[in-house]
């Protein structure tokens, strides 16, 4: 794991694997750790950052620089700083909606966006992720599992100030609002469990752009990476093989290959 | 190729890590501690400088701040490689100047392409 200085801030990062550049942005509850097991899958092909945003982890906790457009400061800060080019966004959650924010300020340096489980509109939120402390965010949200553990680990250390503050924002703003500044492809991903975020509705994936394409996965909740991880791995690698400017619209879930054994 | 001094003092690690960047390619020079740091590299003019933080005789902080201050080689990166990942350590070597902290352990393939990322990024590479 790494550290640098942004403004005169700390933050952390891991990265892994060569190729591509990847970068991947955790969600409400927990850091870059979670990330591992799917930075493992591509670290063949692409070379995967993951970094702590403002008030997680073991990046700065600072009030001042929860408010999503700091977030998004953070993300071009960080790229020019490691000289990062055009890359692929990975966001979860509030990662999620740094990702989309991201590539709508700056769609040259994004050649395409997967954003999972992010609502479509503020009306889309529990309430209760609004109003529970991070710790117990994790409780509700995941199984108690070794592959949940690192998201436990790390939900104690988010200040809830930074969870606040970005959900204020999404209650005020629609996805289409931010999807309408950019023309970037993306993949939106839901668990249909998901406790905390309504999966979109037929008519709103109907009424999506023909560069945004929505899948769901039946059998997961909050955490599809987690929870149906060779699902997620499968449909995130074909995503990331689409040339540059192809639309999503093309893509399924698939069972993940497996060899026959005589 | 690039030359890349390395400053640690536990034997094992500076061999390993010496071992690691010279099989990548690159030209490798070491010292024990922070003063041996200090009279080698404006001779030697390193691309790089990887530096342990707790070493005798000059710990590599004051070794990170003295590379800085000299005008001929406040221009060389350094990074920590460090097994201490309190925030305060970490932040304490940022603000010495070192341009990264990476935090032990780490693989022998995960150094080299973090060595070469960063020399890339200072046109070292």
């Amino acid at each position: 794991m790494s550290a640098i200085l942004i403004g005169s801030e700390i933050v952390h990062y891991e990265v892994l694997g060569r190729g591509r550049p990847l970068i991947f942005l955790h969600g409400w509850v927990g850091s870059w750790r979670y990330w591992i097991p799917v930075m493992q899958a591509t670290s063949i092909s692409y070379r995967a950052y993951a970094l702590d945003l403002w008030g997680f982890g073991d990046t700065a906790k600072k009030e001042a620089l929860y408010q999503p457009e700091e977030q998004v400061k953070l993300i071009d800060a960080f790229l020019n700083q490691l000289g990062i080019g055009r890359i692929a966004l990975i966001g979860h959650g509030l990662g999620a909606m740094v990702a989309l924010m991201y590539a709508a300020h700056f769609p040259d340096a994004v050649d395409r966006v997967m954003a999972i489980s992010h609502p479509i509109d503020g009306s889309m939120i529990n309430n209760r992720l609004r109003s529970s402390q991070p710790a117990s965010l994790a409780d509700w949200l995941l199984e108690r599992n070794p592959m949940t553990d690192p998201v436990r680990m790390d939900a104690a250390r988010a200040d809830p100030k930074a969870l606040a503050i970005a959900l204020d924002y999404l209650s005020t703003t629609t996805f289409p609002e931010i999807w309408n500044r950019s023309q970037t492809a993306c993949l939106l991903i839901h668990g249909q469990n998901d406790p905390a975020i309504l999966s979109p509705t037929v008519e709103q994936m109907m009424a999506m752009p023909s560069q945004v394409h929505a899948i769901g996965f039946e059998d997961s909740g909050h955490f599809p990476m987690l929870e149906e991880s060779s699902k997620f791995n499968r449909l995130m690698v074909d995503f990331l093989a689409l040339t540059s400017g192809e639309s999503p619209k093309q893509l399924q879930l698939k069972e993940e290959w497996k060899r026959r054994v005589r | 190729m690039a030359k890349i001094l390395i400053a640690e003092d536990e034997p094992d690690i500076r061999i390993l890590v010496k071992f690691t960047l010279e099989f990548a390619g690159h030209q490798v020079v070491t010292v024990e501690n922070g003063v041996e740091a200090l009279e080698t590299v404006p001779s030697v003019m390193p691309d790089l400088v990887l530096m342990d933080v707790r070493m005798p005789r000059m710990d590599g902080y004051e070794a990170c701040i003295a590379i800085k201050k000299d005008p001929s080689t406040q221009h060389i990166p350094v990074v920590f490689l460090s097994a201490k990942g309190q925030e305060a350590e970490i932040r304490t070597g940022l603000e010495a100047g070192a341009v990264e902290y990476l935090l032990k352990p780490f693989a022998p393939d995960d150094l080299t392409e973090r060595v070469n990322e960063i020399l890339a990024r200072y046109g070292k590479s």
